[in-house]
């Protein structure tokens, strides 16, 4: 499961945010990423708080829901892409049920790296957020020479 | 044309066909000829008259000469007897005057007498003439040679008086020839009267012959032609005022031939104006008939000139009430003031306008009127009015607005239920999402669990899956029947598609045991229609070709083109459908029992999915037992052949040249 060039250690560091009103939904990812060894997975049902927790705990990837009430995905991903920095790589996983062609479409416009219909397959979920991040060391490496991106936590 | 009259016969008949250079010259040759005679005539008479005239001059002189011969020898006789008594030579001087004279006076006599009678009275009187010349002659001779002596000797005296005699005997004579030539002078003077008369008789007949002739000859003139003319002016004024005409003479000169042509010509133009008429009368029928549409005039200040039945049903005025009102009146209150104006303005600037708006019946009711206005110019182009027609849009406009409400009914209800739809899509696969998520992370860690658990957990994902794929067809159907499925409609290769399906289903009938061959087209063939759509179709097609047969059994895909659509099959050669559950194929959920069968798994759905994805995609969908083998099922499909691109001829020629080229 891991690639030659990046430390599989060194991605189960990487911070989590999976944000989904569904506290089962919740739970399984968190369960799933415990068990492929992640150490930071924050969880957060909320997403009136999304921004909040994006600046207190500045992930390195987020899992978003797109389906939820008063503040949906679509919304949090333009407001992702907004708090930004141009030099920044923080991708986005959108896991949705609506499997409709507009909703993938909207989602990966609005900046989404990934998208992923529910159900989905929990190995499929799990090596798409490796490769994600796998590709996130890569591009902290070639912005800051050979030298590896240092994780002060 | 009523009949003509009678033709005349004989000469009127033949003086009537002549032609006209021909009848004026018998008009002025007529006078001519009877004024050439009378002057003939008159000279005849003043030649005869002068020729009378002559004859008693004649008679006159010869009168005169009678009595100067008798003179001539009285004197000479008194001259010889004083020459006698005298013997003195100067009393014979009217002797030898008369020897000299007498001879030229007889001689004019001689010529001047012609009458018979008279000349034979001459003769003698010429003959005593001679004697009584001689008798002086020898008288004078005696008294010569007597000599001079006072007295005569008897022989003298005897001679002497036989002179006397002869001279008595002349005047007899004289006088005889005096009578005869008065009776004849009387009968020459008698003679003149006469001819003077028959002059002047003559000359009164020329002149009323002369008169009679060119009263006829006039009389004809005016009967022929002159009365003929003013019939045809009466013709042509009954021409001119459309009226029938009279009859005219049948005859062949000029103006016969001109009445005929008149005449003609009357009636093509009655001929004429009779098809105008029934023309305009058809017309005037058509458009007074014409229910559904309001055909009316105005004249060029817009009054109503005339109206019918469609506009009497459209407006409800009958064509008394509103003949001659100004059609303001069928506009409504606010546009009443301007509208009219405006149109009729519009009609006379453009030749025709057309509007459509809320007009007002005469009850006051409102209807949505389409009105075509058109300015009715005369070849001078001077504006004669206007024709109007107008139809009842109401029903239309109606139905446009309910149409309009409809649409957006529909609009409204398929956003509803695509928002529905993905709704539920939604609320059913969290939990899904969380029901199988959670049995996948218990199987990573299998090896943890008792057996009783692994089989829990199996059973778990298994029966999940399978509600998954149900929730996903149906939620499949539904947005196909709810119109909010993209379907896409691209031109598409056949034989890429059948390959692409046939590689996505060989692992499916191969796990099966089943043995799979595709068979392409030979010439591949444009299709239209949604790729993923129609690999599903076959997927379905395949797998159900792989659940229901047993080992072993052959599955093919064979496609075949027709004019405008290409058929593909899915066959085998397993035991096919009963006959009594084909109806009930494509029926949702209905597994025609074979749920119970141990090891087949389904939802139920893939048929009628399948049949809606065709169908949405112009094509149909069914099943055959196949007839070629001994059994089996031949579940076919259509699809529209793509239609070669119609925006441009160049193209299509283009793309029928490549076709062309590649299947050369």
């Amino acid at each position: 499961m891991t690639s030659i060039a990046v430390p599989y250690d060194q991605i189960l560091q990487r911070r989590v945010l999976i944000i989904d009103d569904e506290e089962a939904n919740l739970l399984l990812l968190e369960t799933l990423l415990k068990r492929e060894g992640y150490s930071q997975i924050h969880c957060l049902s909320d997403p009136s708080q999304a921004i909040a927790k994006l600046v207190e705990i500045e992930p390195h990837i987020i899992l978003l829901d797109l389906m939820m009430p008063d503040i949906d995905g679509y919304q949090l991903l333009d407001a992702f892409r907004r708090h930004s920095r141009p030099d920044e790589f923080r991708p986005v996983l959108v896991l949705t049920a609506d499997t409709t062609l507009q909703a993938r479409r909207r989602a990966l416009s609005l900046g989404a790296k990934d998208f992923v219909s529910k159900p989905f397959d929990v190995i499929e979920i799990a090596l798409r957020i490796s490769n994600l991040l796998e590709t996130q060391i890569l591009y902290e490496r070639l912005r800051h020479g050979s030298e590896p991106a240092a994780d002060a936590e | 044309m009523t009949d003509a009259p009678a033709r005349k016969v004989g000469i009127g008949r033949y003086w009537a066909d002549l032609s006209l250079p021909f009848k004026g010259l018998v008009l002025v040759a007529l006078p001519l000829v009877i004024l050439i005679g009378s002057l003939g005539s008159l000279y005849i008479a003043s030649d005869a008259e002068a020729r009378a005239e002559d004859d008693v001059r004649r008679a006159f002189a010869i009168q005169r000469d009678i009595y100067q011969v008798h003179a001539l020898l009285a004197e000479a006789a008194s001259g010889v007897r004083g020459y006698l008594l005298t013997d003195q030579n100067r009393f014979l001087e009217p002797f030898y005057k008369a020897e000299r004279e007498l001879p030229l006076t007889l001689a004019r006599l001689d010529e001047a007498i012609e009458d018979e009678g008279v000349r034979r009275e001459f003769d003698r009187f010429l003959e005593i003439t001679e004697q009584k010349q001689a008798g002086l002659d020898a008288l004078i001779a005696l008294a010569r040679r007597e000599g001079d002596r006072p007295a005569r000797s008897d022989a003298v005296l005897s001679a002497l008086v036989a002179n006397k005699a002869v001279l008595d005997d002349l005047r007899s004579q004289i006088e005889e020839i005096q009578r005869q030539e008065g009776i004849l002078l009387d009968t020459r003077r008698a003679r003149v009267d006469t001819v003077r008369a028959r002059f002047l008789a003559l000359t009164a007949i020329s002149a009323v012959v002369g008169l009679l002739g060119s009263l006829t000859a006039v009389f004809l003139f005016s009967t022929g032609i002159v009365r003929r003319v003013r019939m045809l002016q009466v013709n042509a004024e009954k021409l001119q005022a459309g009226e029938p005409l009279n009859p005219f003479p049948d005859e062949r000169d000029e103006i016969g031939r001109l009445a005929k042509k008149v005449d003609h010509a009357s009636e093509l133009l009655r001929a004429r104006e009779r098809d105008l008429r029934e023309g305009e009368e058809r017309f005037r029928l058509v458009v007074e008939g014409v229910r559904d549409y309001g055909i009316f005039a105005l004249d060029p200040e817009g009054n109503v000139t005339s109206w019918n039945t469609g506009a009497e049903r459209i407006k409800g005025w009958r064509a008394d009430e509103i003949l001659g009102r100004f059609f303001g009146t069928f506009y409504p209150e606010e546009t009443r003031d301007y509208l009219p104006e405006e149109i009729l303005a519009r009609a006379r600037r453009d030749g025709t306008t057309e509007d459509e708006g809320w007009r007002m019946r005469k009850d006051g009711t409102r209807f949505w009127a389409n009105v075509v206005v058109t300015a009715l110019r005369d070849e001078t182009g001077e504006l004669r009015g206007f024709a109007k027609v107008t139809r009842d849009m109401t029903e239309r406009k109606r139905a446009e607005e309910f149409l309009k409400l409809a649409r957006e009914q529909a609009v409204a209800a398929s956003a509803a239920k695509s928002e529905f739809l993905s709704r539920t899509s939604h609320e059913l696969r969290t939990p899904m999402s969380a029901i199988l998520g959670f049995a996948q992370v218990l199987e990573l860690d299998r090896e943890e669990l008792s057996p009783t658990h692994q089989t829990s957990v199996d059973q778990i994902l298994k029966a999940g899956r399978h509600l998954l794929s149900l929730i996903n067809d149906l939620l499949d159907i539904s947005s196909i029947e709810a119109g909010g499925a993209e379907l896409k409609e691209e031109d598409l290769s056949l034989n890429d598609v059948l390959a692409e399906a046939y590689d996505l289903s060989g692992p499916i009938l191969r796990a099966a045991s089943l043995q799979y061959d595709l068979s392409l087209l030979p010439e591949d063939t444009k299709i239209t229609g949604d790729r993923r759509r129609i690999v599903q179709v076959i997927l379905n097609l395949a797998s159900n070709a792989a659940k229901y047969n047993r080992e072993g059994t052959s599955v093919q895909i064979i496609a075949e083109k027709t004019e405008n659509q290409v058929r593909v099959h899915v066959l085998d050669d397993g035991n096919g459908v009963k006959e009594a559950d084909v109806s009930r194929l494509f029926t949702p959920f209905d597994r025609l029992g074979r749920q119970k069968v141990k090891g087949v798994e389904g939802t139920g759905l893939g048929l009628a999915l399948s049949k809606r994805l065709v169908e949405s995609m112009g094509g149909e969908i069914g099943y055959a037992h196949r007839t070629d083998m001994s059994g089996g099922a031949d579940f076919w499909f259509t699809l529209k052949v793509a239609q070669p691109s119609q925006t441009s001829g160049e193209a299509a020629q283009a793309q029928h040249t490549k076709e062309s080229s590649e299947k050369a």
